[in-house]
């Protein structure tokens, strides 16, 4: 038997034996994934696939009235909508924050009462800067009625760090609402244990429970609906 | 589909792709003359893993196996004859792929937003779509393939074991560095190098 003949039996052997690894650890996590029930409300990241199959079924109605007048959404909202936004668990605490722009404010907590939007952001992120004039919108209508957006700035790079360029970056952008300087990107992982992403928002009703969660830009309108909804009829 | 490919090769060159990009190129430079099978291993890996992560199915390794990949991937890259080069060359691409699509935080747009919000529902649909928008984001590591194999032997021959050496001072960097926990820091420093 030949060198070459036997080094490529070999190979092939040794290539079966990789590929049916692969197979074997890939369906051995997918079991595993399967036979762990989703605990949704214990975080927000794994409540994250319930708000977005949620969101998309309720919240055009509302949205379409809330774009321009927040009181007239209130007559035009339907009531089944306001009891279908899900329940994705209690907002965590911020911690090991680097301080706070633009608010004297020390935690989430200190905006209890209010429907908050939490988006994680840093100024560096060019997908982050497509959701300012969405999230600029929304908070003109809707801060006069209670909403409160707290950025939370997680860097990317070091020289994202730096709060005197976050400030910066927010006035250039009129990015007017509390900054909360998430240096160190704990609260970025707390709040989404596993998958993390820029940016991601989270919408807080006023009594800190999770109503909505989506990754990346756009569905700017099903957001808004959800900040109508909790701003106009309550948790 | 094609929408989503668009987007994946526009986030190529965001500096959140860094940290997929970088591992990526510095394994095919290292392998040398067996990079298809660095590149190929390389690419399911990293498309495999991000959807597993992605869609919520086990988590995701921690960040040491991570480091370990990396390191394991410079150490397989350089081991020759032992089980077969190119078979080292694809499990080293595979390793260093698992580990980058381990450490990726990518920047979300339109597209690929919708698609991580729907994944963890979509079954085997969703892993297609992650492979088109991870086709996109590997574009310039493919495009480093196409030149390298229209290049002229002569200048392989010569530019060849710099790069090696190159693409494996990088990954073991990155291996070190991830396991010190310092793997942003040098994404961070190569991004500020590339402006």
């Amino acid at each position: 038997m030949s060198e070459p003949f036997v080094m490529q039996r070999t190979q092939l052997i040794a290539a079966i034996v990789l590929v049916v690894a692969v197979v074997g650890l890939v369906l051995g996590r997918l079991s595993l994934n399967d036979s762990t029930p989703a605990t949704a409300g214990s975080s927000p990241d794994v409540a994250a696939p319930a708000a977005t199959g949620t969101d998309e079924s309720t919240a055009p109605a509302a949205t379409a009235d809330a774009a321009d007048t927040p009181a007239a959404d209130e007559a035009a909202a339907p009531a089944p909508a306001v009891e279908a936004l899900p329940k994705l668990g209690q907002a965590q605490l911020f911690t090991n924050l680097d301080g706070w722009l633009q608010t004297d404010a020390d935690n989430i907590n200190d905006f209890d009462g209010q429907v908050r939007i939490v988006q994680f952001w840093t100024f560096g992120c060019f997908n982050c800067k497509n959701t300012y004039a969405a999230l600029r919108d929304i908070y003109d209508r809707w801060q006069p009625e209670g909403l409160e957006i707290l950025g939370v700035h997680a860097p990317e790079f070091d020289f994202e760090k730096d709060p005197e360029s976050i400030a910066a970056s927010a006035e250039e952008n009129g990015l007017i609402w509390p900054i909360a300087l998430d240096t160190n990107k704990t609260n970025f992982r707390a709040w989404q244990p596993g998958r993390r992403f820029w940016p991601r928002v989270f919408v807080v009703d006023q009594t800190g429970e999770i109503r909505f969660d989506h990754i990346g830009e756009g569905k700017y309108d099903e957001l808004e609906a959800a900040v109508a909804q909790l701003a106009t009829h309550g948790p | 589909m094609f929408d989503l490919l668009i987007e994946g090769f526009s986030s190529a060159w965001l500096p959140c792709s860094l940290i997929v990009l970088v591992p990526g190129l510095a394994t095919v430079m290292a392998a040398g003359d067996r990079l298809p099978g660095a590149v190929a291993g390389f690419a399911i890996s990293a498309t495999l893993l991000s959807w597993l992560r992605f869609a919520g199915r086990g988590g995701g390794w921690p960040v040491i196996i991570a480091a370990l990949a990396l390191i394991g991937a410079v150490v397989l890259l350089f081991t020759r004859n032992r089980v077969g080069e190119d078979l080292a060359a694809t499990a080293a691409g595979a390793l260093a792929g698992g580990a980058a699509a381990e450490l990726w935080e990518p920047c979300v747009g339109l597209e690929f937003g919708r698609l991580l919000n729907e994944l963890p529902d979509r079954g085997p649909t969703g892993l297609a779509m992650m492979a088109v928008f991870m086709a996109g984001v590997l574009g310039p590591l493919i495009g480093f393939v196409a030149i390298v194999g229209v290049a002229p032997e002569w200048l392989r021959d010569r530019v060849q074991p710099v790069l090696s050496v190159i693409g494996g001072v990088v990954l073991a960097v990155m291996g070190l560095a991830t396991a010190a926990g310092l793997h942003d820091n040098v994404v961070s420093q190569l991004f500020q190098w590339s402006l």
